[in-house]
């Protein structure tokens, strides 16, 4: 559960009790026991988190409320069968040691999941292992670093977008060509020198579409009826052995390279390959995290009617929606405080 | 391995050439065993029916939970449908915890009584007569602890001894299902071509413990995509039952009356803003009588003594003053005796929980958001493709608006060159058994992935595990 981890480090020297280590961002597997800042000061006030501990173990307890089965412990038997149980059993002999040491075992999954947990840290090795075809595939979604802890998941994520939006996967169609060997694809590299290398080299439509993953049918009409340059006229889309004959407008903008719109090319066989073979994340790893673009500042409702919480009660940190509802929080449920 | 039982011949297969290979058994019984219900049958022979009707016909939904009444007699599965007549305080004990089986001393006990025990099994055609000539094929939720599944492999072939064995990830199994007519596309008339998987196909299940998303190619999933979030139709239930026992009855032991509640009455709102301030009690001093309606409904709680069903109608605002006149006019017994719920804005704010889990306090992203999330650390050239085929199975996807409420925001947080559909299959419960049936219709594909008992004999359970995990 809660350990203090001592890092080693090359300028650090070990002082007892204390050490720093890597904020990982927030782990609500550790957080009911984890105080988000320091000492006293978090407790009520809201410091550098945006909740006070309080607060944070209020909300972490009202999760644990709405995962439960029952709203009491009980305990129910499985019932006992009235025939012998050797009748049902048929051709099957005696139970396996295996089978015995299941059935037998009381264990619930935050024991499964402490265990498991508790021998992913003792072979750190084993997580690094684990995740490393996943840098084997780096080559379509680049991304190399472990995805072992929850906190480095969205790293990755924000790293990858970063990452694949470079040429390698979008730009060029060469690459791709490897995939379908499609016409498109030859003749455009066999036209690629007579291009001016200053001039972004534009795809017709329809060899974008082409690249599409094969069966499986994606509609594309917003992409060339709603992209603001269709680009169509080039010096090389005269001399095209199969000219798109849609009738598009031409202007002098169509080349420009900030009206591109791009539809990325699918990613290659071998690409694919490699992200299917990657052995799946710990239960942690993939647990989603959180909005990537918080927009919203949160929003809080009446603790009695549900509606907007506008007003903060000054004992506990429950909100109201005006005087009514805050009269019949104060004397039924105030001091219930967080 | 040494203490699984040393019997000479296992199936039809290897009487004929003993040492050969033992060939997978012909029949195949397929269990998709979710934490609420598990739904179970056997597939059908090779040309999978054309009708979904006709092919779901063979899939039965069992409650997978032992349940006590307050009477404190207990009943297992399928019994809870047929043999309970009271409701109230009813207690579960679930074998599946946070989607994975966990305990199988109940979870064995459920599926005894379901398919094994001939007594109890409610049909012929659920009855498992001969495990050693049946294959298995068996769900699991993604990422599940090794442990768990090596548990669950080691009882089925131990215990059970089923001649053929295939653990599989539940969402990918729906790539199989003839998806063509869900998503509008052409379908293609292919004269007897085997049943094969969609290229790419977005499951996002949303379940009873938890929702997933699971992007999945050629039938496989993409497991550094696999993400999740911790909130699915229990908790929904829960917080219900945590609301109207706060501003109404204390209902908190009745959680199988609210879960009924909760699909009877609740909706994902597509305004909520406007839902929210239609449902101000505000409106109601101000006489604004007619805009309440819109929303707020009641809930007539089920009466077990009078052997009645909890129903749901248009609210009714007048309804305490009516009763207090029928009492004093001697009104019929049975309109006084009644209980009602009313049911404003808890609702559409239950169900708002899945788009925005930081209603309560949950630092996860919403649904739409985790999909974004998911495909971000995947090449941007796959985004088209799974943005265009999103499927939503799981229970929560028959909330009404869930669907509308999903394609709108996803459509405005993906990008504009992609087009997004989103799609839900016509019995997402019951969607990811469909497309199990159809994966053992192609008897190729099975043999590439399940194994066979001779092959558990022989390697043990974590070669099972390993070869199940792909590697």
């Amino acid at each position: 559960m809660y350990r203090v981890e001592l890092l080693p480090g090359s300028t650090t020297h070990v002082t007892p009790g204390w050490t720093y280590v890597p904020d990982r961002g927030f782990d609500p597997a550790k957080a009911a026991i984890t105080p988000t800042i320091g000492r006293k000061r978090g407790i009520r006030d809201p410091g550098r988190t945006d909740l006070s501990s309080r607060q944070t173990n209020a909300i972490i307890r009202h999760l644990a409320e709405l995962d439960r089965e029952n709203h009491r412990d009980v305990q129910i038997q499985v019932p006992v069968r009235q025939k012998e149980p050797a009748a049902p059993r048929g051709t099957r002999t005696k139970v396996t040691s295996n089978v015995r040491r299941i059935l037998q075992s009381q264990k619930t999954f935050r024991n499964y999941l402490d265990d498991e947990e508790a021998a992913q840290a003792s072979t750190p090795g084993a997580t690094t292992a684990a995740t490393n075809p996943a840098s084997a595939a780096a080559a379509g979604a680049g991304s190399g670093t472990a995805a072992g802890h929850r906190g480095s998941i969205h790293r990755i994520t924000k790293s990858s977008t970063a990452a694949t939006t470079p040429s390698s996967l979008r730009r060029s169609s060469t690459p791709v060509s490897s995939r379908g060997g499609d016409h498109h694809h030859h003749h455009r590299t066999k036209k690629q020198p007579s291009i001016p290398p200053s001039q972004p080299q534009p795809q017709p439509p329809s060899s974008r579409a082409s690249t599409l993953p094969a069966t499986t049918p994606v509609p594309i009409p917003e992409t060339t009826a709603g992209s603001p340059a269709p680009p169509t006229d080039t010096p090389t889309k005269t001399e095209d052995p199969e000219p798109n004959t849609t009738t598009l407008i031409r202007s002098e903008h169509d080349t420009n390279p900030l009206l591109r719109s791009y539809l990325p090319a699918p990613p290659s066989e071998r690409i694919m390959q490699a992200l299917l073979a990657e052995p799946p994340l710990t239960y942690h790893a993939a647990r989603a995290g959180p909005p990537l673009a918080p927009r919203r500042s949160p929003r809080h409702f009446c603790c009695m009617c549900g509606y907007w919480g506008k007003i903060r009660c000054k004992n506990c940190h429950a909100r109201t929606c005006g005087l009514a509802c805050y009269k019949v929080h104060e004397d039924s449920r105030c001091g219930a405080f967080f | 391995m040494g203490s699984a039982k040393p019997r000479p011949s296992g199936g039809r297969a290897s009487v004929a050439k003993a040492p050969t290979l033992q060939a997978l058994p012909d029949k195949t019984f397929i269990v998709d065993n979710g934490a609420y219900t598990l739904k179970a049958g056997y597939a059908p022979e090779y040309p999978p029916p054309e009708d979904e009707e006709k092919a779901l016909s063979a899939c039965a939904t069992i409650p997978n939970t032992i349940v006590k009444t307050r009477g404190n007699r207990i009943y297992v599965g399928s019994q809870l449908n047929t043999h309970v007549t009271d409701w109230n305080e009813m207690s579960f004990r679930r074998p599946v915890e946070k989607g994975y089986i966990v305990n199988w001393e109940a979870q064995k006990e459920i599926w005894e009584h379901s398919f094994f025990d001939e007594k109890t099994v409610r049909s012929k055609e659920l009855r498992i007569t001969d495990p050693e000539d049946t294959t298995l094929v068996l769900t699991e939720a993604p990422n599940a602890l090794p442990v768990l599944q090596k548990n669950a492999d080691e009882i089925v072939m131990e215990e059970w001894g089923f001649g053929g064995y295939y653990r599989s990830l539940g969402p990918p199994l729906n790539a199989w299902n003839e998806l063509n007519t869900v998503f509008g596309d052409p379908v293609v008339k292919e004269a007897d071509s085997v049943v094969s998987p969609r290229e790419c196909l977005l499951v996002i299940d949303s379940g009873y413990s938890h929702t997933t998303v699971t992007p999945v190619y050629r039938g496989q999933p993409l497991q550094r995509a696999i993400r999740r979030l911790d909130l699915g139709g229990k908790h929904l239930t829960n917080y219900l039952k945590e609301m109207v026992s706060v501003r109404q009855y204390n209902m908190v032991d009745e959680t199988y009356i609210m879960n009924e509640v909760k699909e009877a009455v609740c909706y994902v709102s597509n305004n909520f803003v406007g839902d929210l301030e239609q449902t101000w009690k505000g409106n109601r001093k101000r006489d604004l009588s007619d805009s309440q309606e819109g929303v707020a409904v009641d809930y007539v709680l089920p009466d077990p003594n009078a052997g009645k069903k909890g129903f749901m109608r248009p609210h009714d605002p007048l309804l305490n003053a009516k009763k207090r006149k029928g009492a004093l006019s001697g009104a019929s017994a049975e309109a006084l005796s009644e209980d009602a719920l009313v049911l404003g804005n808890e609702r559409f704010t239950v169900p708002e929980v899945l788009f925005t889990p930081s209603d309560i306090g949950m630092k996860q992203a919403g649904i739409p958001d985790i999909v974004l999330q998911s495909l971000s650390v995947l090449p941007t050239g796959l985004h088209p493709a799974f943005l265009a085929n999103v499927l939503v199975v799981g229970g929560n996807s028959l909330l009404p608006g869930f669907m509308e409420r999903l394609e709108t925001e996803l459509r405005q947080l993906a990008s504009a060159e992609c087009v997004v559909r989103v799609r839900c299959p016509q019995d997402p419960i019951r969607s990811t058994w469909l497309g199990a049936s159809r994966l053992a219709t192609n008897r190729e594909e099975l043999k590439k992935v399940a194994i066979t008992r001779q092959e558990y004999q022989e390697y043990g359970s974590s070669w099972a595990g390993r070869k199940f995990a792909g590697a």
